[in-house]
């Protein structure tokens, strides 16, 4: 019998979407575990890494990786797993663009562990106590990947082939990527596989008449009329700018996309272009009055970059670096 | 994938340029760019030696690209790009650098940043040409039909100069007859031809010729479209009607200012201006025996510092006829200079002084005080050259006051799209290059809507802007700029952001294969690129100003 | 503060028929400006996409001037006014960005206004001089090569 080719799913800054997005072939799973000899997946089976640092180089066949790189251990078998495998995918929107997780380039480390540590409601934690790289018990050394003050995607810190995506990927387009794959039907490296060359608008089955609106209404202000473009009824919708091949399931059900599969294939910026659409479809002269139709936004960052933040051309929000506390820079000097 | 070649031609300018920024250094650095095949400075790139030159090179070296950093490409971008394409090269691969108007002229006491300016301008400009792309233009037709608006001197000359050429013309007038400010005057400088006589045979002319279709006590309401295809909409007041016509010429004129508060102007109709003087000689109803006339009523004063130009020689000539009429009575002209220019202006003052014309210099921190009791007494005035206070005795008073810009200036000029100077009057492409027509392709201008002129002058800017208007008309089509919108269908998700923005409705929804995608129409396109900037598909490209080379010259930019 | 001789990186936009010609009547005037902006020029102010802005400052660009005509004297009518629209939901972004929005200006300037062009290119060289350089080390990056 033939040798199986070899399939590694790995999760890094992710939700276990893209996981189950993958369990979601239904029956065709049977067929990829046909395929593939299933030698790395983590949120399945109790992989451990030393397995994967035994393989040989390129071993592995395809490798899916979702998730985006916000700590030392994803970036780690970031260029682990790149090592190791001939065809390396960024599936899912973390991994192709930054994702949700990339939202946390508004912050930094510390300005996150202030948060989470110091701030929340319901922790206490008098003496400010911070996680540490390494810390010593009686057993020995236990050590944490270091936190980075910026996320960055797949892309950003190893060279990937081909990426998928989607938060998640729909279930027909990750059935058509592992058709392709076990086909050897895949276009040239550096591809977005699994979408579109058009926009969401073009997968949308709603009617568009005329762009121009007068006011912008938050998707719980109002009911909208399910047969007409949502963005013509002031709703914000991603998805003139945004890559199409899903389907467009959100509008389907009264929900404006929000650009979860990233760029179009020509756009450099997607929240640009997003910001640049708005702008120019608010039909007034008045600077007053269009003050106050914007004003009905009230994060025009996040709305603009909710999954694609760290594949912008900003990349992240400027901030003054912070000093480290004293006593997280002693420790550190002692990681192992 | 053929090399791109690029050339470089960096202009001396004489020492416009030469002079502020180390041209030499500029083009060292230019040939170390990458894909720069040839790079060579010019003491003028303009000249026929630096034109051949580059047409030379283009063969030479086999250049795919050229790029001329020299002034702007305002008025010299079709020089070049003709040299380009008489050398073979689609005129669209050609990129201008401006180090003039723009750096050296603007930096002359900073040598060394200026130099580095040009260098980094020229880098951004290397990184546009090397993805420049051929482009073909279309042709449009013209209505070999023209608007002219204004029938005074200017707009009647130019209507009959179309017409005589064989072209329709629609003159429209605002008032109920036609004649302009020539309807006012009396007599014209210098040989006293009486205004009537020049005016009553052009203004039959003009009634009477078959090709111009005159439309008195009219505005224009709406202008819409381009060159060769204008759609006009004219306002008679109880109706409306419509024409179409290929070129426009504005010839509106100007206003004789009144200067209300000053002078007692206003309070006694003993005081009044040139014009309502001549008007007083037209009827014969001029009694005056000391008449005092004052220059330079409201022009050259910090709220209006231009010289109306001929005013001083109007004083001159009112001054001669009140002489020769009466040799008995006085005349003084109180004036701050005189502008008596040229042999026949400097004549005409010459005689004045020789039929009594009194002259006094008045100056601006001394202005003369009419002395009054209901009616005019006299006028005190600081005798500049004597440097004392005189009293001349006066029954009348006549303030010299400049033309000033007509209201409607502002409304015409948002309608045509063209520009107004800062002194309200309309502004000409180029003062020396091309004084008579708008930036604007297909409209014209002429006469004191563009700055007082006297009627002499009226009627040569007539003449030269009815030759301008007539090229294209005569051509029967013009090639617009190539740089209109191009939709990319593979990418278009149908969206229509693009369709609504364009103002000149050049972009069209459309069904194809059972999807909506946009379709832009080149004819009508101008290539404002407003819906490029808003194309959330990235699907719009907008001709000869792509987004790649925009982003390439700003990572130009930043590579400093 | 001007930061020990910092001198600024500045992009300017100019729309073809009014602020370059503009430009243009500063330098026949020889109405002279800090040497700090560098022109890209552009049919409309109409045509800048906010993409634009945001390659330039994540290049490390302190500051972008537009230029356009006056409003009601756009050459395409309303281009100008999308302009102003565009720059104004960007400036709000970029405030979200830590950016400060003031390194971000849009001036309408008129074909006969050289003087007022150079003055706004001193005015706008000396704000964007005392904000500080956009990229230092005393900021976690903004921008990256891509």
């Amino acid at each position: 019998m033939a040798q199986k080719a070899k399939l590694a799913l790995y999760w890094a800054a992710s939700c276990g979407g893209c996981e189950i997005a993958v369990v979601r072939l239904y029956a065709k799973i049977l067929d990829v575990a046909e395929f593939f000899d299933i030698v790395f997946w983590p949120c399945i089976m109790d992989f451990k890494y030393k397995d994967v640092e035994a393989l040989p180089d390129k071993s592995i066949d395809l490798c899916l990786f979702n998730g985006a790189i916000r700590n030392s251990e994803q970036e780690y078998m970031a260029h682990l797993l790149r090592e190791k495998s001939k065809v390396l995918v960024a599936f899912g929107a973390c991994a192709h663009t930054g994702g949700i997780p990339g939202l946390g380039n508004v912050a930094n480390r510390e300005t996150i562990f202030q948060r989470v540590y110091d701030e929340t409601p319901s922790t206490v934690n008098a003496d400010g106590v911070r996680p540490q790289l390494s810390y010593q018990v009686p057993e020995g050394w236990l050590t944490l990947p270091e936190f980075y003050d910026t996320v960055r995607t797949l892309a950003q810190v190893v060279p990937v082939e081909y990426f998928v995506p989607g938060c998640p990927p729909v279930k027909e387009q990750v059935e058509a990527v592992i058709q392709a794959v076990v086909e050897g039907n895949l276009p040239a490296p550096g591809s977005v596989v699994g979408a579109s060359d058009k926009t969401v608008c073009d997968d949308c089955t709603r009617i568009k008449e005329d762009k121009r609106i007068r006011s912008i209404y938050r998707p719980w202000e109002v009911i909208p009329d399910s047969t007409r473009c949502l963005l013509e009824q002031g709703i914000i919708c991603a998805g003139p700018a945004t890559r199409g091949g899903c389907g467009g399931p959100c509008p389907s059900v009264n929900m404006p996309c929000r650009g979860c599969y990233g760029p179009p294939p020509n756009v450099v910026d997607q929240g640009g272009k997003l910001l640049s659409a708005v702008a120019s479809i608010i039909d007034t002269q008045d600077p007053a009055e269009f003050g106050r139709v914007a004003d009905a936004i009230p994060d025009l960052l996040g709305t603009c970059y909710l999954f694609g933040l760290p594949s912008s051309l900003l990349f992240r929000v400027r901030q003054e670096r912070e000093a480290l506390p004293a006593k997280q820079a002693v420790e550190q000097s002692k990681a192992v | 994938m053929p090399d791109t070649r690029i050339g470089v031609f960096v202009c001396h300018c004489g020492r416009n340029i030469g002079g502020y920024v180390d041209v030499p250094q500029v083009v060292e650095y230019a040939k170390n760019l990458p894909d720069v095949a040839h790079a060579e400075h010019n003491l003028y790139t303009c000249s026929e030696e630096g034109i051949s030159s580059i047409k030379r090179k283009i063969q030479e070296n086999d250049l795919n690209r050229v790029l001329v950093a020299s002034c702007t490409p305002r008025t010299h971008e079709p020089l070049f790009r003709s040299a380009c394409q008489e050398a073979g090269l689609n005129k669209y691969l050609f990129e201008f650098v401006n180090i003039r108007d723009q750096c050296s002229w603007v930096h002359m006491n900073l040598p060394k940043e200026a130099t580095e300016k040009a260098k980094a301008l020229i880098r951004m400009g290397v990184a546009k040409a090397r993805l420049l792309e051929p482009l073909e233009e279309i042709e449009i037709e013209v209505t070999p039909s023209c608007l002219v608006i204004g029938a005074g001197a200017a707009g009647m000359t130019a209507a009959l100069n179309l017409a005589n050429q064989g072209f329709d013309v629609h003159l429209v007038e605002k008032r109920a007859e036609l004649g302009g400010l020539l309807r006012g005057l009396h007599k014209l400088f210098t040989g006293n031809q009486d205004a009537g006589e020049f005016i009553v045979p052009l203004i039959n002319h003009v009634r009477d010729h078959e090709h111009i279709t005159t439309h008195l006590s009219t505005k224009v309401k709406e202008v819409k479209g381009f060159i060769g295809n204008f759609d006009v909409t004219l306002d008679h007041g109880q109706k409306e009607s419509a024409v179409s016509v290929g070129t426009i010429i504005v010839a509106v004129g100007a206003d004789e200012f009144k200067p209300a508060g000053q002078y007692g102007y206003g309070e006694t109709p003993g005081v009044l201006t040139q014009l309502e003087l001549e008007e007083r000689m037209k009827e014969g109803t001029l009694r005056a025996k000391n008449v005092v006339m004052i220059n330079c009523v409201g022009a050259r004063v910090p709220e209006r510092p231009y010289c109306s130009r001929f005013c001083c020689v109007t004083a001159i000539k009112n001054a001669v006829l009140i002489k020769e009429n009466d040799p008995e009575a006085n005349v003084w002209i109180l004036h701050r200079d005189l502008m008596a220019y040229g042999v026949e202006f400097e004549d005409y003052y010459r005689k004045a002084m020789q039929l009594g014309v009194r002259f006094v210099r008045y100056s601006l921190d001394s202005l003369p005080e009419v002395i009054m009791d209901g009616e005019v007494e006299g006028v005190r005035v600081r005798h500049q050259l004597m440097g004392k206070q005189v009293e001349l005795p006066s029954d009348m008073v006549v303030l010299t006051t400049p033309l000033v810009p007509r209201e409607e200036n502002a409304e015409i000029s948002k309608m045509l799209k063209v520009p107004l100077s800062s002194e309200g009057f309309f502004l000409e492409a180029h003062l020396k290059l091309r004084p008579v027509e708008f930036a604007t392709d297909g409209i014209f201008i002429c006469g004191s809507a563009r700055w007082p002129v006297e009627v002499s002058e009226a009627v040569f800017q007539a003449y030269a802007s009815a030759a301008k208007a007539a090229m294209p008309m005569r051509r029967g089509y013009v090639c617009p700029e190539a740089i209109t919108s191009f939709v990319n269908e593979e990418f278009c998700g149908g969206c229509g952001i693009c369709a609504v923005l364009c103002p000149y409705s050049a972009m069209l929804m459309e069904a194809k294969n059972g999807k909506r995608v946009a379709h832009s129409i080149e004819a009508l396109c101008k290539g404002c690129g407003t819906c490029g900037a808003a194309c959330p598909s990235g699907a719009i490209a907008m001709n000869h100003f792509t987004d790649k080379q925009i982003l390439a010259q700003i990572d130009a930019l930043a590579e400093a | 503060m001007n930061k020990n001789g910092f001198e600024p990186l500045i992009l300017g936009f100019a729309c073809n028929w009014c602020t370059y010609a503009g430009a243009d009547l500063a330098g026949t005037s020889r109405i002279q400006y800090p040497p700090n902006i560098r022109v890209i020029r552009v049919m409309c102010s109409g045509r800048v996409d906010p993409t634009f802005i945001l390659r330039a400052f994540s290049r490390g660009v302190d500051g972008v001037l537009i230029g356009g005509c006056h409003p009601g004297d756009c050459h395409y009518i309303e281009g100008n006014y999308k302009a102003r629209r565009r720059m104004e939901l960007l400036r709000r972004m970029l405030g979200d960005f830590g950016i400060e929005p003031e390194r971000l200006r849009l001036e309408w300037v008129s074909a006969s206004e050289g003087a007022r062009f150079a003055e706004v290119v001193a005015d706008f060289t000396k704000t964007i001089k005392e904000l500080g350089p956009l990229k230092s080390d005393a900021t976690i990056a903004v921008g990256q090569q891509h």
